[in-house]
């Protein structure tokens, strides 16, 4: 029969798939565990690179740099991204409604560079008329990440807000509550998950920023993907693949914990109904 | 409920006007009207409940009932008239002040809270001391038979449980009004006859006036004392249950509740205590009951429920209300069969046999001609 030789070809394209997907990063992490100097050259196992990484001075800042650069940027592209999120999903229609979501979203489209070099010229032109910032580093980093990030999270929030059950927020006001109570107490903790989201995707966004860090930054703030860069120019050192590999573990971990606690919820809702025998 | 209604009046809103005043009217909408950008949904609606009363607006999609209903919550403001329950206006009043409490189609229950909690958050905005909140959220669980769920979360109950936690949720608050909106619209049909007797059970025993909102005949019938037909913004008649299906005031009514056959014709003699009336589609005049307020030969709509249809072999010793033609189907019910007979005149008319009468009485098949004939008291007058 065919059935076997039906699904060769749908099986060998996915396994196609995860392969180009996942094996660069799979040689990526047994090379940080590498001996040898030359990145492509095995010379048995150590874990001399990760030593090497954390005596990095440079690195190790530019690291933590980036990752402050990125909690503070997360935090507060999540608050006002939230507030436009709200505006765009719940306003209705108010004058000029098309070009405030038009406005909001298009940070989402336009390229990096372009980001970066308008605000490179605002930051400059403001120092010059008015004196502030007067140097640029991890202020106008920050300034910049949530700009643009601010833009992601309103998307976010306004397409939960979108399919969010309004009597639930009428079922609130009508037992008493006022909006302020309404929104704190019933609409925040329904689109909770999404808020956690839309922070999670800003973070990302600015720990992984390169081109528009880079117009930003002044002289003594390199964040972590601009010293990468700058390293990888000067040659790739295994050293290189150790930080990614941890990288990668982190994030991995993250998303473990969140499917982990998802599943965990779904399953308890599913054993409680089911025992109730309906 | 006011019996004594000018039957088959001409104008449907003299006849909601006449009946919708019980002693002390607790809840009174007078003259509103609601604008939409593209339709106007509420059109002048005047209505009056009494203090306990359960109260339902009957009508299709769209007639503005939930409109009507989300007025009173406070959810739309009229574009033109006043609202007022017991004796104080509602119109300035936002929807968390309003004494006024809607249980939602979907219920609305707030998923991340447990049954208590949410059953005590209306409690919780008045700021009562925990204590006492605590008390009355046991008395709803106790009232509503949902004791034992008190610490699950809405998705883990069933339809009919989260109905009574929805239930419970708005009548913590003792509110003076009760909206009900769809009560058993996401129920299943067995469920729904069961919870119909319960919820109006509990609304009687707490004595709480309910205003409902179902387009669903037989739930306004079973749960309310009176009802209001609405159709396109208006209130076409308000009356008892058996009022309204008895004594229909207008086509609409007639048609919406229950099902009846519909004779044109026009009065061709007034007498003080009847009335009578040729149509074209019958070949024998038509003999109505009661004296009603028409002017002579005017244009009238007559309306005989399918059960006030009697059915023989022979033709009926009575010189009007009868008519002969071929039975052209005859759909079984189990309690009931329904003939459908086709008149020479091209019209399909309804009978409705109980089958424990059938039993005794003579059989009909279909294709055989057949009589129906009916009393002068079971025909209503409507306006054309």
């Amino acid at each position: 029969m065919s059935g076997r030789g039906g699904a060769a070809l749908p099986r060998l394209m996915l396994w196609s798939g995860l392969i180009f997907l996942y094996a660069p990063m799979v040689i990526l992490v047994v090379y940080s565990f590498n001996e040898s100097r030359l990145v492509t050259v095995w010379g048995g196992f150590s874990t001399r690179w990760y030593r090497a990484l954390v005596e990095d001075q440079q690195m190790m800042n530019a690291a933590w740099r980036s990752l402050q650069i990125a909690f503070f940027s997360a935090t507060a592209a999540t608050l006002l991204g939230t507030l436009a999120g709200i505006v765009m999903a719940r306003w209705g229609r108010f004058r000029g409604r098309t070009l405030f979501s038009g406005l909001i979203t298009a940070p989402l489209v336009m390229p990096d560079v372009i980001i970066g070099l308008s605000l490179l010229l605002l930051f400059v032109s403001l120092s010059r008329w008015i004196g502030w910032p007067e140097t640029r580093g991890m202020l106008t980093i920050w300034i910049a990440h949530v700009t643009f990030c601010s833009a992601y999270v309103a998307v976010v929030i306004s397409s939960r807000l979108r399919d969010f059950d309004r009597s639930l927020e009428e079922a609130a006001m009508d037992l008493g509550a006022d909006r302020l109570r309404t929104f704190l107490w019933v609409t925040l903790p329904l689109i909770a998950p999404a808020l956690i989201a839309g922070w999670l995707l800003a973070f990302t966004l600015s720990l992984d920023d390169l081109v528009i860090a880079s117009f930003v930054s002044g002289p003594a703030s390199t964040t972590l993907p601009m010293q990468v860069f700058s390293s990888v120019r000067l040659g790739v050192t295994p050293k290189i693949n150790a930080l990614a590999t941890l990288l990668i573990a982190l994030v991995g971990i993250a998303v473990l914990l969140a499917g982990w606690v998802l599943h965990r919820e779904q399953q308890r809702a599913r054993v409680a109904r089911s025992a109730s025998g309906d | 409920m006011t019996a004594n209604t000018p039957p088959g009046a001409r104008d449907g809103a003299e006849v909601a006007a006449a009946a919708a005043t019980p002693a002390g009217s607790y809840l009174r909408v007078v003259g509103v009207s609601k604008d939409f950008a593209d339709c106007r949904a509420l059109e002048q609606v005047d209505l009056e409940v009494g203090k306990g009363e359960i109260f339902a607006l009957l009508g299709a999609s769209g007639c503005g009932k939930s409109t009507l209903l989300r007025v009173l919550a406070g959810f739309e403001t009229p574009s033109e008239g006043h609202v007022i329950l017991d004796g104080e206006p509602l119109d300035a009043l936002p929807p968390h002040r309003r004494p006024v409490n809607m249980m939602f189609q979907s219920y609305a229950l707030f998923p991340h809270m447990s049954v208590e909690k949410n059953i005590a958050f209306g409690l919780k905005q008045e700021g009562l001391r925990r204590a006492e909140i605590a008390e009355r959220v046991v008395e709803m669980l106790t009232l509503v038979r949902m004791g034992e769920y008190a610490r699950r979360k809405p998705d883990q109950l069933s339809g009919g449980q989260q109905q009574r936690v929805a239930l419970a949720r708005s009548l913590i608050k003792r509110p003076k009004l009760l909206l009900l909106d769809e009560p058993m619209g996401a129920l299943d049909r067995k469920l729904r006859a069961q919870m119909q007797i319960e919820v109006v059970d509990i609304l009687r025993r707490l004595g709480v006036t309910c205003l409902m909102v179902t387009h669903d005949q037989d739930e306004a019938m079973t749960m309310a004392g009176r009802i209001a037909i609405m159709e396109r913004g208006r209130i076409r008649q308000v009356g008892a249950p058996a009022e309204v299906y008895e004594k229909p005031s207008c086509r609409y009514s007639a048609e919406f509740i229950g099902s009846v056959n519909l004779f044109e014709g026009r009065v061709s003699e007034q007498f003080p205590d009847h009335l009578l009336i040729t149509s074209r589609s019958l070949p024998y005049p038509i003999r109505v009951g009661y004296a009603a307020l028409v002017p002579d030969a005017a244009q009238v709509t007559l309306a005989v429920r399918p059960e006030k249809m009697s059915l023989s072999h022979s033709p009926p010793a009575q010189a009007h209300n009868k008519l002969s033609g071929v039975i052209e189907r005859i759909a079984y019910f189990g309690s009931h069969s329904a003939y459908y007979l086709r008149t020479p005149s091209g019209q399909t008319v309804r009978g409705v046999l109980l089958n424990a009468q059938r039993q005794s009485g003579p059989r009909f098949v279909a294709g055989e001609q057949a009589w129906m004939a009916w009393e002068a008291d079971a025909v209503v007058v409507l306006p054309a």
